[in-house]
């Protein structure tokens, strides 16, 4: 009986120590991490992953697939309204013949545009992230703060199709657009890490 | 009870203010996202590849069964560069023209490098039917008018039901319901049959009733049912000829036909050049009250429109005539109106005529600079709306705004003597 009870706990406990590791593991993958570098504050993810399902599928079908990131500071985590922020738009796109990636950061001119490619899809998502960049005359210096990234994926089916159709706006198409579960159409990645001083962040990476 | 009605009222008009403002915010945000994919679309690495093959639901383009102006679009693709953006382009027209839920495009390697094949995956509709609003509009003046569609397909048939509430086209607002069929392929690519029916009830200014007295007889419904054929006889040109039957329930509950055929010509093309686009859009059509066909009123009625727009940069300028006369004994809805969202902006067209009258021509310059995704317009318009044999006195107005593709705001200034009070309009014509 009490050698049934010992196996038994053991059990638990692996059981336990397992999900705790695939937990922190599951935490440290998914943590913002933040570095200054020169006049700018730098974000990354490690392994976020960002490229998968239904967004890599369109991908390696030919289709242009758009990401919109959005990197906040704020005083208070998940603030409503940040003290700064800046968006960035990306176009990437995957070769079909020689089946890596490229990615274009869309700017407001179109000089601003930058192209990259031959890109695995790792290094596509890493690409992204280090150019969502802050200007670091935009944080605070007297008092800590938290940085949020925002990334979503923009779905050009979701905008076709409702406007200019023969008949005008068409509102089954806005009502199915409206109706459809987020996480479902958009994949979105909220991630926020915090507090953080300006003066730490000159020792390195920090999360 | 007159409590109760002004309360209803008075709701019915913010729910169309909420709706209204609703409606414009987000297009403003759909437009802006529209922009951004359509940028987006063009940075495809997989455009440097040349088109190997085309299919449709894996059924080769030769052998699909689609109208024969959309198979030529997609033969048309093979050997040329993969231009993404015009394969979005098509993909919407395949699901317009195919009335499906979705349709995708898929590259595929193709049978050596540098080569892909094209496939455009079908996902069909989970509802069989749209709900559309092809105007909705707002006048400080006018007040509201909107129309609501639903619609279903079957092939190439259409089915349509709609409401009206109308005050900006006629002399009188009229509203009620009204249904259309459309078969858009008959026997040919080139010919549509399209039959539409009409219950409409009249609701007459009191600038209007008294305009009437002695004059007119005012009718306070409206039923018509009008077949039409339309045939493409070129690229740019289509002919339609068809009849209307029409009946009018006058105030006095005498019931009057007024059965007439119709015929429009229409030719429109775009031209595009180095620097410049030019469009061009011209019509002009008939309808003829024949006693033969029972109506109670012989008179015949032309009507041409001819719009010429120039676009350069982020410059565009635009010229829309609009003349018309109708001779004979011609019910009051055939009459011309001027002084509403298109004409004569910011006039009241109750003042002008308000039993419209048999003649009118009018102009309107328009200057567009290109803002963000929409443009800012200012307008001249000028215009005569008069009776045979009676002055033709001009009028003219002035205004500024702003539209995004069919959704527009307005500030009209009409020139008179004296005190000038500016009118805003708001809404979306198709």
């Amino acid at each position: 009986m009490s050698g049934r009870l010992t196996n038994s706990v053991r059990v638990a406990c692996l059981a336990g120590l397992t999900a705790t590791c695939a937990f922190s593991v599951a935490l440290i993958a998914n943590q913002l991490l933040v570095h200054l570098d020169g006049d700018y504050l730098r974000i990354s993810v490690p392994h976020l992953n960002f490229l998968s399902g239904k967004p890599l599928e369109r991908l390696k079908d030919g289709a242009t697939v758009a990401f919109v990131g959005q990197v906040s500071i704020s005083q208070v985590p998940n603030a409503m309204v940040a003290d700064a922020h800046s968006v960035a738009r990306f176009a990437l796109s995957y070769d079909i013949w020689e089946q890596q990636f490229s990615v274009t950061k869309i700017g407001e001119r179109p000089e601003s545009r930058r192209t990259i490619s031959h890109l695995t899809a790792q290094a596509a998502e890493n690409w992204c992230l280090d150019n969502l960049t802050i200007d670091r005359s935009l944080l605070p210096t007297d008092r800590p703060f938290y940085v949020q990234l925002d990334l979503r994926s923009e779905d050009p089916r979701d905008t076709l199709g409702i406007i200019g159709e023969p008949g005008g706006l068409n509102i089954t198409r806005l009502i199915e657009m409206f109706s459809r579960p987020a996480r479902s159409a958009q994949p979105r990645w909220l991630l926020n890490n915090g507090p953080f001083r300006i003066a730490d962040l000159h020792k390195g990476l920090r999360g | 009870m007159g409590m109760r009605r002004a309360k209803a009222a008075s709701m019915f008009s913010l729910g169309l203010s909420v709706s209204l403002v609703f409606l414009l915010s987000s297009s403003t945000l759909l437009f802006a996202g529209q922009s951004f994919l359509r940028a987006a679309a063009e940075t495809n690495v997989n455009q440097r590849y040349t088109i190997e093959s085309v299919s449709i639901a894996g059924v080769k383009v030769e052998n699909a069964k689609i109208p024969l102006s959309l198979r030529r679009r997609m033969t048309a693709l093979v050997g040329e560069r993969c231009d993404t953006t015009m394969l979005e382009d098509l993909a919407g027209d395949l699901r317009r023209q195919l009335h499906f839920q979705a349709v995708n495009h898929h590259l595929s390697k193709g049978s050596e490098p540098g080569r892909i094949r094209v496939n455009f995956d079908v996902i069909r509709k989970d509802v069989g039917f749209d709900l559309s609003v092809p105007k909705f509009l707002y006048s400080s003046s006018q007040g509201w008018t909107g129309e609501v569609d639903a619609s279903t397909h079957v092939r190439e048939h259409e089915f349509t039901v709609g409401a009206i509430n109308n005050g900006d086209t006629l002399p009188e607002r009229f509203s009620g319901v009204t249904a259309r069929y459309e078969d858009s392929r008959v026997g040919s690519d080139r010919v549509r049959f399209g039959i539409a029916f009409e219950n409409l009830h009249e609701q007459w200014s009191d600038q209007a009733r008294a305009a009437a007295t002695g004059e007119a007889e005012l009718y306070r419904t409206r039923r018509n049912i009008a077949p039409e054929l339309t045939v493409a006889v070129a690229k740019n040109v289509t002919v339609s000829a068809g009849m209307s039957f029409e009946q009018l329930d006058s105030q006095s509950a005498n019931t009057r036909s007024a059965n007439a055929l119709t015929g429009e010509i229409h030719y429109g093309s775009k031209i595009e050049g180095g620097t410049a686009q030019q469009m061009v859009d011209a019509k002009y059509s008939v309808r003829v009250g024949v006693p033969k066909l029972g109506s109670d009123y012989s008179y015949s009625r032309h009507m041409v429109t001819l719009r010429y727009e120039v676009k350069s940069g982020r410059q565009s300028a635009s010229d829309e005539f609009l003349g018309g006369m109708a001779e004979g004994d011609a019910p009051l809805f055939e009459r011309f109106v001027l002084g509403n969202s298109s004409t004569l902006r910011g006039w009241d067209a109750a003042a002008i005529a308000p039993l419209g009258a048999n003649r009118v021509a009018h102009n309107s310059l328009t200057w567009g600079y290109q803002m963000g995704e929409g443009t800012a317009e200012v307008f001249y318009d000028a215009g005569a709306l008069w009776r045979t044999g009676r002055p033709a006195p001009m009028r003219h107005s002035l205004g500024l705004g702003y539209r995004q593709k069919m959704f527009f705001m307005t500030m009209a200034f009409p020139i008179t003597e004296g005190r000038m009070s500016p009118v805003f309009m708001a809404g979306m014509i198709y």
